[in-house]
């Protein structure tokens, strides 16, 4: 019995079934393709599986009948057409296509938890690779694997949102802001790629960090509790490390807050994004919590420009300011679609708001991602962090000044205190487009 | 040449690949050019459904109108009427009785529009662009369910300005799509939620997504019963995830494959992934079709895993899909997607709606 080639090479069609060897130590090419069920030659072959999305196309093992007048360029027929199963068990040893088999490695047992850790660093950086070269849509949340939360630093714009924010600004003659909006935006994205990418020891340990701490249901869940200081241990980048971030958004900070931002600026709100208004960009979303740190810029956290803050649409002040801010806490603002008057109407408001809007089905405190916590909780258990959400300017030292004044960081020098209050209008571009479009 | 019931279409499609280029991309399939078509991009289709007789069609676009045409049997289309909203169409559907269409805008409101009597009014608000709209009729209740960015789903009676119900999404509502009893909605930050519909509508489960990043269309599908059983999702990196709700083995039912990306014959340089703007089922066979912002369709049977068709590549993204009640017809929208950003938007390209004749192209293949 030979030592089967294919499976050397990460593609064998039969799997286990195989007659040949699969000799184990082989680096684990990729799962090998599950026994095949097409017979015939009919089209569409398993190519199999290349669950690491390496350059490599797997060939079909059959060749497809070209239909009439269709042809895709070269073999794109079948090659773009790969099946791969994702299964949910990525544990599971046996070589079903799991696209995150990757990361069940039967052999590594022994090595545990350390070994998977291994592959999803690699598969990160892989998919940033591609990511990067592909001309996919790049204002996209990301999750190396499923059980795994959104890796901070990206987050959702859907072209829709985009789409709308552009024809706003043209109604209104703004298109300018739009594009600076939207440069800065994909600025920030290439930058987390590039440090993802790149991964040194800071961004690797906060990466994993954030992964170690997925309990079960990610996503939607993401706000509460001990889930919630896990999601913001991933916000911060080398920033802030963890927990510290956002939960000093949400609560500690907000008596700072409210002194400050009486003209209605909303520091910590640019994170979270935003409040019920607009699609907003990146900063909205995050139920994987600390956007904000996402853009790169510890200072995301950073208040809206205060001159756009009062222009505010709905509801004016409290929208996304503190809407956003609030739901920093709650980390996932669904309470934010009512505008708050002032942060701390906040914990009292979207208490009560919270119900109501969700009428009756689902209990907003038993839905079971929670965000709905009820932002008292929430603020529990954030104040666990001590940090303050601004620094005062005594308090940095001259390089993470200048890092603050610069127009961007610098990988490796990004400082790990919030920003301080002074410098605050300079960061949020977020808000700032957005409130120019609402 | 008759659009239903005949495999036509594409013998005759064939041909003229060899013999005449034509410099124009915008109809490499050949397929039947909605007349009137929007004067912006188009962002939803629907057809009317079978208690209708006939086949109605209509879009929903960026230039604020949602259209209706007549399909004829031969393949004609006559414009029939047109609704406006005070911003973009995301999403329209019909009512199942075929007498009403309601549309979702950007201007926060959806509107319920009389066919008959062609008048529109407004059945929904929200605190943000309504995305996604779907008609539900369950054995003890109708209504309509908007999905929205405001992060809410909430459920209608057309004749009350407030809503039935109103269920909170953890972010922003991407896509939706119902079939009774089951409604998927995928939202921002790759959320997943599945509802069921009996009695009232009510969160059903809460789904890790199979995908890597932003989901852009969902699709459920139904099991040879005729009952809903799982979903189709597709995500801006040119990657379907086919989920079923309760798969005997999850780890081999449920599977991900990956969609219109530029081929890969040159394995070492990086290939091109498109979003997948759209899916849809066909209603009789259970095939799906898949359109991206790469310009192509393809036919694909979930159950054989395997391609049916691609398309030739259009010259601009393929924004919206659809199947008529009984599978015959397959109209795809030809419109700019925004993939690309604001600089590839030309505001002068005309934007196109074709059919085809799906029949025979969306035969499953047969498993031996």
């Amino acid at each position: 019995m030979g030592v089967c080639q294919f499976f050397l090479r990460g593609y064998c069609r039969f799997g286990e079934r195989c007659w040949n060897e699969h000799p184990r130590g082989a680096g684990r090419p990729g799962g090998p393709a599950p026994p095949s069920q097409v017979t015939s030659g009919r089209g569409g072959g398993w190519g199999s599986s290349n669950q690491r999305y390496s350059s490599v196309i797997q060939p079909s093992t059959f060749k497809s009948d070209t239909w009439g007048g269709s042809r895709d360029h070269g073999r794109g027929f079948f090659g773009s057409s790969d099946f791969g199963s994702s299964g949910g068990g990525s544990r599971n040893a046996d070589f079903s296509q799991n696209r995150f088999s990757a990361l069940a490695n039967s052999q590594s047992v022994a090595d545990g938890s350390k070994d998977e850790e291994e592959r999803l660093l690699e598969c990160v950086v892989k998919d940033m690779e591609i990511w990067e070269s592909s001309g996919q849509w790049i204002f996209s949340s990301y999750s190396p694997m499923k059980e795994k939360l959104n890796v901070s630093g990206f987050s959702d714009v859907s072209p829709e949102e985009l789409r709308l924010e552009y024809y706003d600004s043209r109604a209104k003659n703004m298109i300018g802001n739009y594009i600076d909006a939207v440069q800065q935006l994909a600025a920030q994205w290439k930058n987390r790629l590039l440090q993802l990418k790149a991964l040194n020891s800071s961004t690797k340990a906060a990466l994993l960090s954030a992964f170690k701490n997925t309990g079960t249901q990610p996503s939607p869940a993401f706000g509460l509790g001990g889930q919630q200081t896990s999601s913001f241990g991933l916000s911060s980048f080398p920033v802030n490390s963890s927990s510290t971030s956002a939960s000093s958004f949400s609560f500690k900070a907000s008596s700072s807050l409210i002194n400050s931002s009486s003209s209605g600026t909303s520091p910590a709100a640019g994170v979270s994004s935003s409040a019920g208004s607009a699609p907003a960009f990146g900063a909205t979303s995050s139920p994987s919590a600390p956007q904000p740190a996402g853009f790169g810029s510890p200072a995301a956290p950073s208040a809206a420009s205060f001159s756009f803050k009062t222009a505010a649409t709905a509801g004016g002040f409290g929208t996304s300011g503190f809407s956003g801010f609030g739901s920093a806490a709650a980390v996932n603002s669904s309470s934010t679609t009512t505008p708050l008057p002032a942060f701390g109407a906040f914990n009292a408001a979207t208490a009560t708001s919270a119900s109501p809007s969700s009428g009756a089905l689902f209990g907003q405190t038993a839905s079971a991602s929670g965000h709905h916590v009820t932002s008292a909780s929430a603020a529990v258990t954030n104040t666990t962090a001590s940090e303050k959400l601004f620094t005062p300017k005594s308090e940095l030292s001259a390089e993470e000044w200048q890092q603050f004044e610069a127009k961007e960081f610098t990988i490796g020098k990004i400082p790990l205190k919030p920003p301080p209050l002074e410098l605050l209008n300079a960061y949020d571009l977020l808000s700032l487009f957005r409130n120019n479009m609402f | 040449m008759s659009l239903f019931g005949s495999t036509s279409g594409f013998g005759t499609g064939g041909t003229s690949m060899f013999g005449s280029t034509t410099a124009d991309n915008h109809n490499p399939m050949k397929d039947i050019e909605v007349t009137s078509p929007p004067d912006d991009s188009i962002s939803c289709l629907a057809f009317s459904p079978h208690t209708l007789p006939g086949n109605f069609l209509i879009a929903g676009s960026w230039a604020n109108d949602v259209r209706c045409w007549e399909v004829q049997d031969n393949g004609q289309t006559i414009p029939k009427a047109q609704q406006m909203h005070t911003g973009p169409v995301l999403d329209a559907c019909w009512s199942d009785d075929g007498s009403k269409v309601f549309t979702a805008s950007c201007d926060k409101t959806a509107k319920m529009w009389d066919l008959n009597s062609n008048q529109a009014i407004q059945i929904a608000q929200h605190d943000a662009p309504v995305k996604t709209i779907h008609w539900i009729k369950a054995p003890n209740y109708s209504c309509v369910m908007t999905g929205s960015w405001d992060k809410t789903l909430k459920f209608w009676d057309t004749r009350s300005p407030t809503p039935m119900m109103t269920l909170q999404l953890p972010e922003r509502c991407y896509c939706a799509d119902v079939v009774h009893p089951m409604a998927a909605v995928a939202t921002a930050e790759r959320g997943l939620i599945v509802y069921q519909l009996e009695n009232q509508p009510s969160e059903f489960r809460r789904i890790d997504s199979p995908l890597k990043h932003q989901h852009r269309c969902v699709a459920i599908f139904k099991d040879k019963v005729n009952k809903p059983t799982g979903f189709a999702l597709g995500s801006i990196e040119g990657r379907v995830a086919i989920h079923y709700i309760n798969p005997p083995n999850p780890a081999k039912d449920n599977f991900t494959f990956k969609c219109h990306r530029s081929n890969g014959t040159n394995t070492s340089a990086p290939q091109d992934i498109y979003a997948v703007n759209g899916i849809a089922f066909h209603p009789v066979h259970g095939t799906l079709a898949t359109v991206g912002s790469d310009g192509r369709f393809s036919f694909w049977d979930k159950d054989a895993r395997t391609k049916l068709k691609t398309s030739e590549q259009l010259d601009q993204p393929i924004s919206a899909c659809c199947f008529n009640h009984n599978g015959n017809i397959f109209a795809y929208a030809s419109s700019y997607d925004w993939s690309k950003g604001h600089e590839f938007y030309n505001p002068q390209k005309k934007n196109y709606i074709f059919l085809r004749n799906a029949a025979e192209e969306l035969k499953p293949r047969n498993k031996k």
